[in-house]
This record gives structure tokens, sequence and C-alpha cells, in this order.
């Protein structure tokens, strides 16, 4: 399931640099993922987390640095050749299609990578076994499914093109704490049934470290603390920014 | 058509009779205080210059009771095409009766058209007002592609419109070439500029694109204007050949499909075949666009006009997506215009002004953006409705613009603001109907 310690990263981001105009919003970041591991970016608003993230889809275009994707530098390559490497991205505020239905909304995520038949139905059985709610929601349009089922859809859109690479902006967010948790453990599921590498980015940095292998916590476009996930959780700094009252201070 | 299941998320409560009749009763109110002294009383200068005055509650009566009448009516009609979820006070038969001509209609429509020259044979002028709504029937399902489907704004449709037609009358003077080897022609050329057109507008986005798009058409037709020495200015060009039937012209002499068929001449047979020529051409119009929503590239169309930012995420090239609804929006609409061309005989720069951008656009949007039968009706009261408001003549833009505004305050999305979807699952992973129900609004 998981690869051996000494086998190259999946993803390796090294002194990676974007800005929007003269706003600088990466400033040399370097952050490392292993097939088969959920890592967490944690930070405050504004840290440059969805800017990576984005970055890695090459929008905006990285000023600097190199992005290699399994030992391949895709650091120029345009958006829509990178998803057909197979590096999904749920966008963050879901961004689900609220006129197409469901059904049209995952066939979206399908359609990005030339999947055949047999393909699109093993992916939807593992969407629909992951969210039944989905299932049952299949003919509706998107924009009237609740919040937590709409990040669900999003997540099962990103799920249709089956991804090697999965990334997550903010999946939380917006949502009741049951749900937030159950989406959690739908990530955790993947992970572990299916050895589904992720990246997560969450403000919500209790549920992503408890979640994740490894994070980072990045703080204006600067990754300033790497751990595994139970590390982090115990540093004072940590408790004291984003645990303890800090998320909303 | 009620759902079985209870959802918690609509705050409106369905009207019941009672309420209705209140609101009614409040209206019919309003009206007797505010028309009682416009209408009930009339007052008039006298023979001695004294103000006399007389009563007039007979019409102050009928005023009142059409106000109370007609605000019943509206209630109705709104929960009607309200949110489908809702009890409603119009009786099942009724509602099962507006089911049944809603799945009808667009057959019934398909086959009162194609027998259309059979029943209105000796009325030209009949068939002449068939043909131009057929015009606007395809224009709208071309301009459709484009703004129902993509989601672009296109002010500019009419330059296509031009293209098309210019395309078949300088090909068609100048090297004599037929109508059916000029139409993909002028096909190909209106999607040439359809794509010119889109190149530089590809990273703008809703009143920045419609800006662009109204200069592009108002540019086409300045270059047709000044360009004299090829597309004859304002003067335009004439003597554009008609259509023939696979060589066979339409015509009395001895060649002619009259001729050959031995029966006898009449001008009505060029007529008829015109409008089963525009028919055909709408109809393949409908069918490509049909199967194209179909296709990944129909869904991202769809997918960009809901959210480009989604689209990119999902690895969807939205340059070519956005080029592709360009070319084939303006291609229907090349097409269309070699048909104007053709069945006019004379074409020239005032028939592709703004207005006629204007007029598609509001087809295509008081139909219903991405709706085929939407647009196909709405095609058919606007021009129709033109037509049939001749006789009120400066009266009737403001009855159009009144229509438009009760059309866009009772439907928002058009006349058929519902989009069926073109995903479905496979039959063994059915589900039960009222499921299927409950998401259509």
């Amino acid at each position: 399931m998981s690869a051996s310690p000494a086998a190259p990263p999946l993803l390796a981001i090294r002194r990676l640099r974007a800005a929007y105009g003269k706003i600088e919003a990466l400033k040399g970041v370097d952050v490392e993922i292993n097939a088969g591991e959920i890592v967490a970016l944690i930070g405050a608003n504004g840290a440059g987390k969805s800017t990576l993230m984005m970055t890695i889809f090459g929008k905006p275009r990285a000023r600097a640095g190199r992005i290699e994707f399994d030992g391949e530098d895709i650091t120029g390559v345009p958006t829509h050749e990178i998803a057909r490497l197979r590096i999904a991205q749920s966008p963050e505020g879901r961004r689900i299609f609220p006129r197409m239905s469901v059904a049209e909304n995952l066939q979206m995520g399908a359609d990005a990578t030339d999947c055949n038949e047999a393909e699109r139905a093993a992916g939807l059985e593992r969407v629909f076994t992951l969210f039944p709610r989905l299932k049952e929601r299949i003919a509706q349009r998107g924009g009237t499914l609740s919040g937590g089922e709409q990040q669900m859809l999003a997540i099962g859109r990103a799920l249709m093109s089956r991804p090697r690479l999965l990334m997550l902006d903010e999946p939380s967010l917006g949502l009741a704490p049951l749900i937030a948790r159950q989406i959690f453990d739908a990530i955790r599921t993947l992970n572990r049934r299916d050895g589904l590498t992720v990246l997560i980015v969450e403000q919500n940095a209790n549920h992503a470290l408890k979640l994740a292998h490894r994070g980072y916590v990045m703080v204006n476009g600067l990754i300033t603390l790497a751990g595994t996930g139970a590390e982090l959780l115990q540093r004072p700094e940590i408790r004291a920014a984003y645990l303890e009252g800090g998320r909303h201070g | 058509m009620s759902a079985t299941k209870a959802r918690p998320s609509h705050a409106a409560q369905p009207l019941g009779s009672a309420s209705i009749l209140k609101k009614a009763s409040i209206s019919a109110l309003v009206a007797l205080v505010l028309f009682s002294l416009m209408i009930g009383v009339r007052t008039e200068a006298g023979p001695q210059g004294g103000l006399i005055y007389w009563t007039r509650f007979g019409e102050l009566a009928a005023m009142v009771a059409a106000v109370f009448g007609g605000s019943i009516v509206i209630e109705l009609l709104r929960q009607w095409w309200g949110p489908v979820d809702k009890d409603r006070v119009v009786p099942k038969p009724v509602q099962a009766a507006f089911a049944f001509v809603g799945r009808w209609l667009a057959p019934a429509l398909l086959v009162f058209t194609f027998l259309v020259p059979v029943i209105f044979y000796d009325q030209r002028y009949i068939l002449d007002l068939a043909i131009l709504v057929l015009t606007y029937v395809m224009l709208g399902w071309g301009l459709n592609v484009v703004v129902g489907l993509a989601g672009l704004l296109d002010l500019g449709y009419v330059a296509f419109y031009a293209v098309g037609a210019y395309s078949y009358a300088l090909l068609a003077t100048n090297f004599g070439l037929s109508f059916w080897v000029c139409l993909p022609l002028a096909g190909i050329l209106a999607a040439f500029w359809g794509i010119l057109l889109g190149f530089p507008v590809l990273r703008l986005r809703g009143d920045y694109l419609a800006i662009v798009t109204l200069a592009f058409g108002e540019i086409i037709r300045l270059v047709i204007i000044n360009w004299q020495s090829l597309t004859g200015g304002p003067n335009g060009v004439s003597g554009i050949p008609r259509p023939t039937l696979f060589g066979i012209p339409l015509t009395a002499g001895d060649d002619g499909l009259a001729a050959r068929l031995g029966i006898e001449f009449s001008p009505t047979h060029r007529v008829v075949f015109l409008f089963y020529v525009i028919l055909a051409l709408a109809l393949l119009t409908n069918w490509v666009t049909i199967r194209l929503r179909r296709l990944p590239i129909g869904r991202a169309w769809e997918a960009l006009r809901e959210d480009e930012v989604a689209c990119r995420a999902l690895g969807i090239n939205t340059t070519t997506t956005k080029l592709t609804a360009f070319a084939t929006g303006a291609m229907f609409g090349g097409f269309a215009g070699a048909f104007f061309a053709t069945r006019q005989g004379f074409i020239s720069p005032e028939s592709f002004t703004f207005q006629e951008s204007a007029l598609v656009l509001a087809i295509v949007v008081l139909g219903g953006m991405g709706s085929q039968l939407g647009v196909a009706l709405a095609a058919l009261t606007m021009i129709g409705g033109f037509e049939l408001f001749r006789g009120f003549d400066q009266y009737r833009m403001l009855v159009f613009g009144v229509a438009m505004v009760l059309l866009m305050i009772w439907r928002p999305r058009g006349l058929i603001g519902h989009r069926s979807p073109t995903v479905f699952l496979e039959r063994n992973q059915a589900i039960s109907s009222d499921l299927v129900k409950e998401g259509h609004g």
C-alpha cells in the first residue's frame, strides 16, 4: 500500500515562489509528499496555503523553484494537462456546478481523464460506497444539496478522475462539526483502504493534524514548521496559535 | 408532482385558497381607492367654464373586479410555476393536464411545423412569416450554444449572420457557386470569425465580454459598409441566386421543377421549398446541439457557465472550450445567414444591425437559457407577436416591453427555465422515481 521509505516522494516542491502581481504569496516553499500518506498544510488566513495548492495546479504560474510529480518536472505544465497526470483538486468553497445534477457533476470529474465505461462505473461505485448520501441525491441539482453534501460531491467529483494525488482545500469550511468529522473519516478511509495520497489544506488544525501522517505549518508564504501530525499537535506554539482559540484570533 | 418526502429547506409556505382570496381582496381594495377618483369620477370643464363632473361606477366596478380576478389568476400561476414540492390549490387533474401538454408540446409543434405549408398553402403571408420565425428559431438555437450553454454573453451575434450572408452572396455572384456548395463554406467562414472573436475575449467575462462582442458586431457591419469594392457598401449585394433542388431550379422555365414534374408552375413552390430548407437547417442545429450536450465538450460548456474556476480545477481546457462554443454558435449563425441571403436575393448592411443581435439574444433569454423548446417558443412569440401587433403600430414596442418585464418577473429563468440532465445512471443503479422528481425545479 504505502511506498517504501527509500522511494522518491510522489510530489516534491523545491524553493517554490509565486506571486499575484507584486504581492509575493510563496517565498520559497519546500514540501514533500510521499506516496500513500496524508499531509496537512495548516496556517492562518493569507499564509499562502491555497496559493501553494493552486500553484501546483499551474495557476498562478511559479515564479521560481521546481515542482516534481513522480520524478517528472511539472512546473510549467498548463493546468488542464496537470489533471491528466491524475492530480485532482477539490477547490476551496467546494465549487460544485449548481445547476447540474449530482450525476453530471461526478461525470465532469471523469471527463478530465479519458476513462472507459468500466472505470467510470468503478469510480461511481467507489464514490457511492464512500458517500451513500450522494447516491440518494443522484438526480438532484448540485445547488439544492446541503453544505456537507456539496463537500462530499466536490470530493467525489475529484475522485472520479482516479487521482494519484488528491488535494483538498479546506474541506471542513463552513460545515457543522459532525459533518466535518464525516468528511475527515472519509478521507482517512480513502487513504487506508485505497492507499490514496492526500494533501489537505486546513484552518481546522486540530482535525487536520490528527488525520495527517505529517504536517507543515505555513506563515507568510514560508514553511515555518514541519513534522508528523502528532509531533506538531504537541508543539506549544501550534497549540497557542491554531488550537486554543487561536483559530478565530 | 408533489414530493413525498418532507424537506425542511423551503421557507415559503404554500398559500391556501383563503390567503389567496385575502391577497386578492387587498389588491382589489387598493384598486378601489386608486381608481375611485381616477375612473369613478370624471371631471371636465363645463360650457360656462365651471367644473362639471359625473360618476362612472360601472367602469370602476369592472376595473376592481378585473384586479381581483387577475390577482387570483396570477397567484395560481405563480404556484403552478413555483417550486415543485409545494401543495397547490390548482386541482390535480389540471396539473396533470399541464404535465401532459408539457410532454407533448414539442412533438406536436414539430408535426404542426411540418404541416404548415400544407395547411397554409394558399396563404403566402403566413408561409413567409413561418420562414422568418424559423430563421429566428435557428439563430436562437445557434446563439443558445454560446449564451445558453457556455454562458458567454454575446451581443454581436449578428456579425456571424452577416458573415454567412455575405459569404454566400459574394461566392455565388462572383464565382457562380451554388447554394449547397456555399452553405458549408459560409458556416466554416463564420466559425473562423467566431474563433477570431474568441481569442481576444478569452480572459473576459460577463459585462466586459458583452462590450467586446457588441463592438465586434459593429466592426463587421462597418467593414461591410466601407469595403465598397468587395461588398458594394451600403448598396448591398443584389441578384443573389435562389437555391436549387439538387441542381433543378424552381422556376417557370422548361428545365424548372414544375415543368419536369409536369405540374403547373406556381411561385409558391419556391416558398414551400425555402420553408423546408430552413426547417431542415434549424432541426440540424437542434440535433447537433442536443448531441453535443451529451458529449464531454457539451458538458464542459455547461460547466463553464456554472463555474470557471471549478472547470480549471477539473482539468478542463477553458481556452478550447470557449473557442469551440464561439465557433459552433457562429457556424450556425453563418448557415442562417446564407439562407437569409438566398431567400432575400438581396442583402445590405441594414439587415445586420445591433437590433438583430438584441432580438436574438432576447429570444434566448426569454426562452430560458439552454432550453431548446423554450427558444423555439420565444422565437414564435417574439417574431409572430411582432406581426400580430402590427396594427398597434407605435404601441407594439411598448406592449413587448411590458410583456418582457412581466415574463422576467414571473419566470426569471425564461419560459422554460428547467434544464434536463444529460448523465444518467445505468439501469441497474436506477433509483426510485420520487427522488428523481425531487430535484426538478
